[in-house]
């Protein structure tokens, strides 16, 4: 399996993916309130007028294939002398019914800006427009000295709705390959293809801890985390709540899990009592057990903290999302005791955890501990399959930082060129 | 002082003569003689009185009085007799037990570390958790006929409940011990002590004679199999004893208690650990089963593989490891149909030995296969306590070690000794060097010795009466010291300079070179030399003191000489059937296996 470290990797990527996109508009600037030049014409020291650039010769627009709509590329074609401008503007107005937008041209609403673009650019792609609305465009060249005449598209162009959007073909490949993998390692161990999962030694210590209680007499603790039935730990803490139970109703060891939320205790219930009839033991199975205490979050903890002092359990489990309750919790095991085996995908209480129980199963191990726990060929295989994506993930952000260092190193070689192409990939 | 010593095993008594001359115990002289428990003669002291009367004949010394017992000598003064006897059986089975505990992981295989440790073979263990129902499990105990059944169960203050449940399953199964209607079953019972009470009404009836001693594991956290040991000398003395044919009157000979077999060889493997402050492997490999004992840290454990041997369980040994196992150490074509003949008759005739090269390459490939299963069945027994609480820090997320993890230790380890016959009577000691080495996979520095004549036993009860000429015995006649393994943990690449060696006598350079992965040199250090060998590993590979870095480390000679191994350690063979003969070839040459 990906370490968590490699989760962190992920994150970072993300960001790096984030700033891609950042670099990628870099030549669209959204403008903010600046003041608009046209129509005056700036003299110099001596009173005498200074010559404002040519207009564009043309411009056309036109809607951006492939995409979800509300995107227009719009290009025009300078004059000769426009390099003494410094940006153009680029200006968009909505097509207006007949006999609205009087002072406009023909059926054109006011006009807004939506880019500025460096001289040296004769096109610019403007984004986030209603798709399937029309649009009409003007571009004007500024200078210091003044503002160019404006040059108007002839007819509106629309941004038309795709089915498919191009730009997110990486995204779709990469779905692809991920759901490819998981449904290869699950055929795979559907034929019986030995997979080989490391040793968790959590979820190894589970016999340990219940066969402590056994030998001591005494009951097992677990609690299945403070959240609700909508949060994925909490499923996952009731699925090692099954495994536990049934090793419990195997060596014929009693069980007690309080819970914090109703719907848990009900899920709990049924888990447990399948563990049990599983395990040939109907009649072991105590309903009592398994009870509702409150939803306040330190309520909870005062009654699990309390019972703890009081029955002195052999073995404690902390399976599920957990928070300031977790190192109350699992001090006062470690006070009385116990064998405490925790599991949380909440990285803040993780090192309480770590510090104070016997075993914890860190982030994603909770989560495949159900895989783990049950060995079925789907869920190992899933299991195999997503590592192979988090492979490919993790070989991507070592590829990327590899070229980023090699292009910071030599900004002329192939690699500046190599980072963009990736950046391009990802950042899409 | 004189000692004459004993081992009853099951179709031979070995005597020894250990005598004390100028302050030092040496083993002198040595006699064997048919075991005489079963009928006609049903009487193990007439095999005793010949093979002591062999000693008699060979010292010169009368031992044997006309009345067929052994004479003690009532001063130094006298010429005849002996100041000691002591003895060890094994006879008709040794000694066989049932235990039974609550969890399986837990007491119940502290029970079988108890009767294991006392030299016993355990028959089968009942627990709470053995998956087996309650009625399969009183069928099973009334199948097996014990010599004894150990009884555990709960911690000190803890669990009752199951402890009296397990209890119940026994008593009305009244398993019927192997020694006629007239004997009570011993049983000891060593656990909860709040269980005490009712463990005596449930044991009240007839049939069973019951015992008490402390719990075997009072907390999870502390095993205590002293106590228990102990009782079950006794009881062995008292019970099973008394009713094997002869050794009423054996024992009234013996100076001190007659021990089981096992049970002595592991009490000299532990004085020897604790006098040289080392960790020990000891095998003795037999024809049915292979017996294993390992002292680590100060722990002592033995196991007995029941269906590893060299004669009427070497088919077994062949299913087990599979045929490509055992033909990967043999450098000779063979043909595999012709090895199976050769396994079957060996089994239907056990006495048979090796009469060709061939026979005897191949006979030596299934002990290395034998010798590894009975090993890795011993590291997966011998664990820490399961059920121990853990105390960690948060340095430990990504390192969290599961308890009962094996306590055996190869690099840890510093002598290895060989007994049984396959490995005492191999024609070359290089032939026992090299089988241990290829079973065992020492790494870093281990000595290599063997059992030369299977003394283990008579020096294991003589440690316990006196421990000087039993440690004295061990060093100087017990022991053939072979030589030394010198191997680095860790994978070599193969024609990849693996490590360096210097080996000196004072300041004098004997040998030094430089390994390549996968050769294996053999360095000639005879027998009471003694030497510095300094090795440096290449980087990733490690002989101690970690990965690359140098170790210096004293060695002493032996009849093989320092075996100086690049094969990396997890040991692998090449895959392709030509390479691997070829290496295995390279390997016996440079040994000088069958040359």
């Amino acid at each position: 399996m990906i370490s968590s470290t490699l989760i962190l990797c992920v994150i970072s990527l993300d960001s790096s993916g984030a700033s891609v996109v950042g670099l990628a508009n870099t030549s669209i600037t959204v403008a903010g309130s600046k003041a608009d030049l046209r129509g005056k014409i700036p003299l110099n020291e001596l009173g005498q007028e200074i010559s404002a650039p040519p207009a564009a010769i043309s411009i056309s627009a036109e809607d951006v294939a492939w995409d979800a709509g509300g995107v227009i590329k719009v290009s025009w074609q300078p004059a000769a002398g426009t390099t003494s401008a410094t940006k153009w503007i680029v200006e968009r107005s909505e097509v207006l019914a007949a006999g609205q937008g009087a002072g406009q041209g023909a059926g054109q609403g006011p006009w807004t800006l939506v880019a500025e673009v460096p001289i040296a650019e004769t096109n610019a792609v403007v984004s986030k427009l209603s798709p399937d609305a029309s649009f009409f465009f003007r571009v004007t060249a500024v200078s210091p000295n003044g503002s160019s005449a404006v040059t108007t598209t002839k007819s509106a162009a629309t941004g038309h709705w795709n089915f498919f959007i191009g730009a997110k073909l990486p995204l779709f490949c990469a779905i692809l390959l991920v759901s490819a993998c998981v449904i290869y390692f699950i055929l795979a161990a559907r034929r019986g293809r030995p997979m080989k999962v490391r040793r968790i030694a959590a979820l190894e210590a589970i016999t340990d801890a219940v066969g402590r209680a056994t030998e001591m007499g005494r009951s097992i603790l677990f609690v299945p985390g403070i959240q609700d039935m909508d949060n994925i730990q909490t499923v996952a803490g009731l699925t090692v709540l099954g495994n536990v139970s049934r090793t419990a109703a195997e060596y014929d060891a009693a069980i007690e899990v309080p819970t914090s939320r109703s719907l848990v205790m009900e899920a709990a219930r049924e888990a447990v009592q399948a563990s049990y009839l599983a395990a040939g033991r109907a009649d072991a199975y105590n309903a009592d057990a398994i009870r509702y205490i409150t939803d306040e979050q330190f309520g909870f903890v005062a009654y699990v903290s309390g019972r703890m002092v009081r029955e002195k359990p052999a073995a404690c489990f902390y399976m599920g999302c957990f928070f300031a309750e977790s190192l109350i919790l699992a001090e006062t095991g470690n006070s009385i005791g116990a064998i405490q085996i925790a599991g949380t995908a909440e990285s803040s209480q993780l090192p309480f955890f770590v510090a104070a129980c016997d075993y914890t199963l860190i982030g994603e191990e909770f989560m495949a501990a159900s895989a783990y726990l049950s060995g079925e060929p789907d869920q190992i295989g899933s299991l195999k399959g997503q590592d192979v994506a988090k492979a490919i993930a993790a070989i991507i952000i070592i590829l990327g930082v590899v070229l980023a260092t090699g292009a910071a190193i030599a900004p002329q070689g192939a690699m500046p060129a190599a980072l963009e192409w990736l950046k391009g990939v990802l950042g899409s | 002082m004189r000692i004459v010593a004993t081992d009853c095993g099951s179709t031979t008594t070995k005597a020894i003569l250990i005598e004390e001359k100028d302050g030092v115990f040496r083993q002198t002289f040595r006699g064997e003689a048919p075991t005489t428990v079963e009928e006609p003669f049903a009487d193990v002291t007439l095999g005793v009185a010949n093979s002591v009367t062999e000693l008699q004949e060979l010292s010169g010394y009368r031992l044997i009085a006309d009345d067929g017992t052994i004479i003690r000598r009532k001063s130094a003064a006298d010429a005849d007799g002996c100041d000691l006897y002591i003895s060890t059986s094994s006879a008709g089975g040794g000694l066989q037990m049932m235990v039974a505990g609550v969890v399986r992981e837990m007491t119940a295989e502290s029970a079988k570390r108890a009767a294991l440790g006392a030299g016993a073979i355990v028959m089968d263990t009942i627990a709470s958790n053995d998956r087996r129902k309650p009625h399969e499990q009183i069928q099973r105990i009334r199948e097996l006929r014990p010599d004894m059944v150990l009884v555990s169960g709960g911690t000190d203050g803890g669990d009752t409940k199951k402890v009296i449940e397990i209890a119940e399953l026994i008593a009305p199964a009244r398993p019927r011990p192997r020694f006629g209607g007239e004997y009570k079953l011993p049983l000891i019972f060593a656990g909860n002590k709040e269980a005490r009470q009712t463990i005596e009404r449930v044991f009240s009836g007839e049939g069973f004679a019951l015992s008490v001693v402390d719990n075997l594991r009072p907390t999870l956290e502390r095993e205590n199999l002293g106590p228990a040991r102990e009782r079950i000398h006794d009881v062995f003395l008292e019970h099973v004893m008394a009713h094997a044919p002869g050794y009423d009157k054996l024992m009234t000979w013996a100076n001190a208690p007659i021990m089981p077999t096992p049970g002595a060889v592991g009490d000299i493997l532990q004085t020897i650990a604790k006098g040289r402050g080392i960790n020990v492997v000891g095998v003795d490999i037999g024809g049915a089963t292979t017996d294993m004992f390992s002292v680590f840290g100060g722990v002592f454990n033995r196991t007995v593989s029941a269906n590893l041997g060299m004669s009427y369980s070497i088919s077994n040994v062949c299913a087990e490891a599979g045929m490509d196992s055992v033909l990967r150490w043999v450098h000779l074509d063979m043909d595999e149909r012709e090895l199976r003949n050769r396994v079957k008759n060996k089994m239907i005739r056990p006495t048979t030995i090796p009469q060709t090269l061939e026979a005897l390459v191949f006979e030596q490939a299934v002990s290395r296969e034998a010798l590894r299963l009975a090993y890795i069945q011993h590291k997966s027994f011998a664990t820490t306590l399961k059920g121990v609480q853990q105390q960690r820090t948060v340095g430990d997320a990504f390192s969290q070690k599961e308890a009962g993890g094996s306590l055996v230790d190869n690099m840890a380890l510093d002598l290895m000794v060989a007994s049984g016959g396959v490995l005492s009577h191999a024609p070359r000691m290089e032939q026992t060097a090299l089988m241990m080495i290829d079973a065992f996979e020492p790494e870093g520095f281990t000595e290599i010795a063997k059992d030369s004549i299977f003394m283990m036993p008579h020096l294991g009860v003589l440690a316990s009466v006196n421990p000087r000429a039993a440690m004295e015995v061990f060093e100087k006649d017990c022991l053939v010291v072979l030589g030394w393994c010198i191997a680095p943990r860790g994978e070599v690449r193969a024609g990849r300079p693996a490590f360096d060696f210097t080996l000196r006598r004072t300041n004098e350079v004997v040998a030094q070179g430089q390994l390549i992965g996968g050769e294996m040199r053999l360095v000639r250090f005879g027998h009471g030399e003694v030497g510095m060998l300094e090795v440096r590993p290449e980087r990733g590979l490690d002989m101690g003191a970690g990965p690359g870095k140098p170790v210096t480390r004293e060695v002493r000679g032996g009849a093989v000489g320092i075996v100086l191994d690049a094969r990396g350690r997890p040991l692998k063979l090449p895959t392709s059937a030509v390479e691997r003969r070829a290496c295995v070839e390279k390997w016996l040459k440079a040994l000088e296996v069958y040359e």
